[in-house]
């Protein structure tokens, strides 16, 4: 017998290999059959009973999430008999539901909400009082959970047993009074803890850093690569571009990377984005200028420069086109190579692994930086806790690249007070950190969001970023800047 | 083929013409006018502001929001008025209520009155009956007067008091909460519970 079953999905052939479910079959086929429980992350529960599919010979309805698919299976999904089912079968997952939508983050990308536009019954036929539960409960200092708005879908219970295994999370009593919960004394605090939130197929738990920030509907989302650290998990970002504001990141399936979850680290990667939380225009010794004095400033100081009187300070939260421009500008203005020193924090573990996503290495793109510095036959200098290196060389001017992620960089005053001591201190980055106002010069930067570009990550992985229209107009990348340093320096040389 | 030669008008005559039908107009506005003085008609004119106009009870004025028996505002901030508006003219700010049987409410709930249209679109989205158009329709004003209204001006201010009175405060049935909205946790942790 071989190991692949064919059956038929609404007369469409599928090929699946034996073993899996009719779900499987589905979601290969792209038929999409409604689920609440089903999660592709997690084991299968088939507790909501809402998969429901008519198989050809079974005299009752099947859930597709653990029925196995076998050959010559004849599966129907569509048929008036499944559309009643689902009708009836959200009748009762509604019959204790408090519909409070109006205050519900979770409307307009709840399950229970769309499906029940699709196949709703409209008019109830249930007559008694709805069960009453606690709303509103701190369970972590990252979530709510409303119990009421809850179907029992049991897909948080999974994660915590599954995932994290932390196992936090239980159904207690039973029957109409059945109530997920904490256990007593203990609360969510793992890092992972607003994927939940995520798999939540209703309200139930809602996220505290979003919650009553911002209706869904008004958010767009952009596919990106999250920056937090060396992982490079797949999010999408989620922006208002009415206000130009950044709300949330939320993980995209991605089986190679992050399969379906991300971090909470990661899920504070829109903060540094708003326009509060950044330098809007460059500052030359304390004093606003326009980008191009500040670009004019730079091309005077290094022109006439022999290379190694030049210092270029990176850190890996760039990405590999801007490393690439920044050098070849750099290298053309110079007529050389400058000196390339690679700035860690010196706290740093890089090879710290939390067993499921989180790294040790902060920075997104070590690999490709890295990478980039072997194509311009670079042999960079790397400091971490110690500067002399940099001090040594004495340069006459000193260009640092500065760490967009800030989290990432505990001793971050530290460092930035040690550079802005040099001759001529130039700092490309958005920091608005007490340290950086020490500097000559300070120019703001493009943040991750708002530029294409690739970052590799730990495991070599070339990942592609996508742009936003930037918050201010006048920022650029710091390729961009360079490549107009060396048209400046060309001119005035 | 056929042409109709339109330079002309066929019924232009003395009788239709500037000067006579002017006249004619005067005439009228005199009789009118004559009636009226002598008392023979009565006027349709309102003599605004000494005398004010009532307009209907389903007339779509200034917005006012609504409030709960206890005099808190009835708005639970769901931004489905400021996501229906098509002037875009709403503007919510949300917060969580210290009473955890409301849940939310608008911090701050602003209406850029100039960019409003008054459709009323606002009033027909809104689930909980807390925004309305009411009575008020002479809002004109100097430049620097604020033309935004705020989530105050919008609950207490005295023109809504005097012409909405007690209507101000809805009747819409609330959602009943249960106690236990206020305990910490599930309330199978709370003394001794059946089941489990």
């Amino acid at each position: 017998m071989s190991n692949q079953v064919t059956l038929s999905i609404n007369n469409q052939s599928v090929t699946v290999p034996a073993g899996s479910t009719i779900m499987d079959a589905a979601q290969k086929a792209g038929v999409s059959v409604p689920h609440f429980c089903w999660h592709p992350g997690l084991s299968i529960a088939g507790v909501c009973r809402f998969c429901m599919v008519k198989v050809e010979g079974m005299p009752k309805l099947q859930i597709a999430c653990n029925t196995p698919a076998s050959e010559g299976m004849k599966v129907d999904t569509v048929s008036d008999e499944v559309k009643e089912t689902h009708k009836w079968a959200l009748e009762f997952h509604l019959i204790n539901h408090p519909l409070d939508c109006p205050i519900c983050d979770q409307a307009g990308e709840c399950e229970l909400q769309n499906y029940y536009m699709k196949v709703g019954k409209y008019q109830s036929q249930m007559e008694d009082q709805k069960v009453l539960k606690p709303k509103a409960l701190d369970v972590g200092d990252t979530l709510v959970l409303d119990t009421e708005r809850c179907i029992l879908c049991s897909r948080c219970v999974r994660f915590e047993d599954e995932v994290t295994k932390t196992s936090t999370l239980g159904i207690f009593n039973r029957g109409d009074q059945a109530t997920i919960g904490t256990y007593p004394d203990r609360k969510i605090k793992h890092n992972y803890s607003y994927n939940l939130a995520d798999i939540c197929p209703v309200g139930a738990f809602t996220a505290k850093d979003f919650r009553f920030k911002c209706r869904v509907w008004f958010l767009k989302e952009t596919k990106t690569v999250c920056p937090g650290c060396s992982t490079g998990c797949n999010v999408n970002l989620f922006q208002n571009s009415n206000q130009r504001e950044y709300y949330r990141l939320k993980p995209r399936h991605n089986a190679d990377v992050n399969g379906h979850w991300m971090c909470d680290t990661g899920r504070t990667m829109y903060e540094h984005l708003n326009a509060s939380a950044r330098l809007a225009s460059p500052l030359l010794s304390g004093q606003s200028i326009s980008s191009a004095a500040a670009l004019q400033a730079v091309a005077d100081a290094v022109k006439g420069l022999s290379a190694d009187k030049v210092a270029l300070v990176l850190t890996a939260q760039y990405t590999n086109e801007e490393y690439a421009g920044v050098l070849s500008s750099l290298k053309t203005v110079l007529k050389g190579t400058p000196k390339v020193f690679v700035w860690r924090d010196e706290s740093e573990k890089a090879d710290d692994f939390d067993g499921i996503l989180f790294r040790g290495d902060r920075n997104p793109n070590t690999r490709g930086m890295m990478d980039v510095l072997k194509e311009h036959a670079i042999q960079p200098t790397m400091l971490k806790g110690d500067f002399s290196a940099l001090a040594g060389t004495s340069p006459e001017v000193t260009v640092v690249m500065g760490p967009e992620i800030e989290a990432g960089y505990p001793n971050l005053q530290k460092a930035l007070s040690r550079f802005s001591e040099m001759k001529k201190a130039v700092y490309f980055g958005n920091s608005l950190t007490d340290a950086a106002k020490k500097f000559w010069l300070r120019v703001p930067v493009k943040t991750f969001a708002e530029k294409s570009g690739t970052f590799v990550n730990f495991n070599g992985v070339a990942q592609k970023l996508k742009a936003n229209p930037p918050v201010f107009t006048n920022v650029k990348a710091v390729d961009e800047y360079f490549a107009e340093v060396g048209k400046l320096a060309h001119t005035a040389g | 083929m056929a042409y109709v030669n339109v330079s002309r008008d066929p019924e232009r005559n003395f009788k239709n013409g500037y000067l006579a039908t002017s006249l004619l107009g005067l005439g009228t506005t005199l009789v009118t006018f004559t009636k009226q003085v002598f008392g023979l008609e009565e006027s349709n004119t309102v003599q605004w502001p000494e005398v004010e106009y009532q307009y209907s009870d389903r007339f779509k004025g200034a917005h006012f929001l609504t409030k709960r028996p206890d005099g808190r505002v009835r708005c639970t901030a769901c931004f489905l008025c400021a996501t229906n508006c098509p002037a875009q003219c709403i503007t919510i700010v949300a917060g969580e209520s210290p009473d955890k049987g409301v849940e939310k409410y608008p911090v701050r709930f602003e209406i850029d009155i100039l960019r409003c249209v008054f459709c009323g679109y606002c009033e027909e989205a809104c689930p909980v009956d807390a925004i309305r158009l009411g009575p008020e329709y002479s809002m004109a004003g100097l430049a620097e007067r604020k033309w935004v209204y705020t989530k105050d001006y919008l609950l207490e201010r005295d023109a809504v008091k005097r012409k909405v009175g007690e209507k101000q405060t809805s009747k819409k049935d609330e959602n009943v909460k249960h106690d236990s909205v206020d305990s910490s946790l599930p309330n199978i942790h709370i003394g001794g519970s059946d089941g489990h």
